[in-house]
């Protein structure tokens, strides 16, 4: 009997992992509502803040981006650095652990398939915020953009594969520290106001997180007239690194703490 | 044993369980940080937007009082609102038990009741942390010996039935579907909009501004502001006076509880005769 090959089992399950996220994100409606009104109503909560105190109209274009972005941010909360935690509760990370394949591989269709559900979000965020509020883009920094976007989201995921490592150590808590990790980084990565107003020191913190400065990379392409945190070659280099980074920590992570996971039994834990 | 005493038993039993779901199954370290740092952050986040446009000019504290008060009081929105109506789905989902409620001798409004109180108190914690953080380092013209305690305890206690009232409607409407996950915020994220807590509704285009009036929440945060911060405060409603809009939150939190008293009873039956209340869902 031929058995198919490591790279093909690899591949094949990203495929599977990647594929019932893709399927959900039309056939379960309850979540195409929330996981596209939450960050619509987030954003439009501030833009209404800065009408309220007259602002120039970039600053309503600011809040969109952040709150495109927002949208990934939740995804990779909820559905990767928190998924295995999901899964084991409903019985599932047995299951992987049994099967022919790797956790890794589970994790990149994972984060497949949430960035592609995540831009169907953002995309209605982007086309229903800036046609309410009459949000303009400079369209020579469009493609550009666009490029630095696709970067920063592979950053991002690669992040969210460490964290979904790190998940498994925790039991109900999890669901906490998750909830933990919305508002404190809407402010360090500067959801709603551009980065440099934070400082360089708190600025700098939040740069370990990649949406921080691919998002003022992206204002900065876009709207003329950010205020300039660090310029755009520096950061997009800076986002780079961390996708090598994050990728590299995530698989070692995994590894480290999937072994600790079998010895301890937390992959069959239940905790919910 | 009195029907009275029924009740009591089962409305301790709701708060120390909603209390337990809440902050006892995780490290305490992590639930302080948790409950510190999310409210704090959003606070932060309103600051930095105001300090951007504002530049740090002079006079700045009134309005920068204005949303601290806001965002750290609507903390009891986020818990109230989001708490216990997605408590209401966890009961039958997660954890299984909303059928033993429904046929436990107490009422099941007492059950929610105690169930919310339990959120209320998380809400608390987290409403006095932010106003101390920020009146301190932002200098804010909040003076504890000149707080108006009977104004602010009076309208307070008025909104927050409204928003009990609201959630537990929400809720029992949130039973209709298999996942309501995310619900919850979403419905606390649109009263965020309209109810006036982080900037006046009048910016608010005319029907949803229209609609914010009608809620008792933007006259709850016209109280809270009144009695935190007496001649300081930034006015939504300059025309009326304390005792109008004490008046006016009366009035729009009897008729939100009448409503939400229809909407739960239409609700609660069409559960029943659906067989919902023990259905299995994404759990």
């Amino acid at each position: 009997m031929n058995h198919p090959s490591a790279s093909r089992i690899f591949f094949k399950t990203i495929a599977a992992r990647a594929y019932p996220r893709v399927v959900a994100s039309f056939r379960n409606r309850t979540w195409l509502v929330t996981e596209t009104l939450l960050p619509l109503v987030g954003t439009i909560a501030m833009i209404y803040v800065y009408r309220g105190l007259h602002a120039p109209a970039r600053y309503l274009g600011f809040v969109v981006l952040g709150g495109v972005m927002l949208a990934f941010w939740q995804n990779v909360i909820w559905a990767m650095a928190t998924q295995f935690f999901w899964d084991r509760g409903a019985g599932n990370l047995e299951l992987f652990a049994m099967a022919p394949t790797s956790l890794a591989a589970i994790l990149l269709g994972m984060a497949f398939g949430g960035a592609y559900v995540s831009l169907t979000r953002a995309v209605t965020v982007l086309v229903v915020a800036s046609i309410l509020f009459g949000v303009g883009y400079s369209a020579a920094g469009l493609l550009p953009a666009l490029g630095v976007f696709v970067l920063t989201i592979s950053a991002l995921y690669c992040l969210g594969m460490l964290l979904a490592s790190l998940f498994l150590f925790y039991q109900r808590e999890a669901w906490q520290l998750a909830d933990a990790m919305q508002e404190p980084i809407y402010f360090l990565s500067g959801f709603y106001f551009p980065v440099r107003s934070l400082g360089a020191v708190v600025g700098g913190i939040g740069s370990l997180i990649p949406l921080t400065l691919g998002l003022d990379a992206i204002r900065q392409l876009v709207l003329p007239g950010t205020p300039q945190f660090i310029p755009v070659r520096w950061e997009i280099l800076a986002v780079v690194v961390q996708i090598a980074v994050y990728a590299i920590l995530s698989q070692v992570s995994l590894r480290y703490l999937e072994r600790r996971a079998r010895e301890d039994a937390r992959l069959i834990l239940r905790s919910t | 044993m009195s029907a009275a005493i029924a009740q009591w038993r089962g409305f301790k039993a709701a708060t120390r369980l909603g209390w337990q779901i809440s902050s006892n199954w995780t490290r305490p370290l992590l639930f302080v940080i948790y409950s510190v740092l999310r409210p704090l952050s959003a606070a932060f986040i309103l600051v930095v937007m105001y300090r951007v446009i504002s530049g740090g000019a002079p006079g700045t504290a009134a309005y920068l009082a204005f949303l601290v008060s806001g965002v750290a009081f609507w903390s009891f929105v986020q818990y109230g609102f989001s708490g216990l109506s997605n408590g209401i789905s966890e009961d039958r989902g997660e954890y299984k038990m909303l059928k033993y409620v429904y046929t436990s001798p107490a009422h099941f409004y007492v059950y929610l009741l105690g169930r919310g109180l339990a959120q209320l108190g998380s809400a608390l914690a987290s409403a006095i942390i932010v106003l101390v953080v920020a009146t301190i380092a932002l200098r804010l013209p909040i003076d504890p010996l000149h707080v108006n305690y009977p104004l602010l305890l009076v309208g307070s206690f008025l909104a927050l039935l409204a928003v009990i009232g609201m959630a537990m409607a929400f809720g029992l409407l949130l039973l209709q579907a298999i996942d309501s996950h995310g619900y919850g915020e979403l419905g606390a994220g649109v009263l965020y909009v309209i109810s006036g807590a982080i900037f006046p509704i009048t910016v608010l285009p005319g029907a949803l501004a229209a609609i914010g009036s009608l809620l008792p929440l933007a006259y709850w945060m016209e109280i809270i502001r009144r009695s935190l911060l007496g001649a300081n405060a930034i006015r939504m409603f300059p025309a009326l006076s304390d005792a109008d809009v004490l008046l006016r939150l009366l009035v729009t939190t009897t008729a939100t509880l009448l409503l939400a008293h229809l909407v739960f009873t239409w609700a609660d039956r069409l559960a029943r005769q659906k067989g919902l209340i023990d259905r299995e869902s994404n759990w």
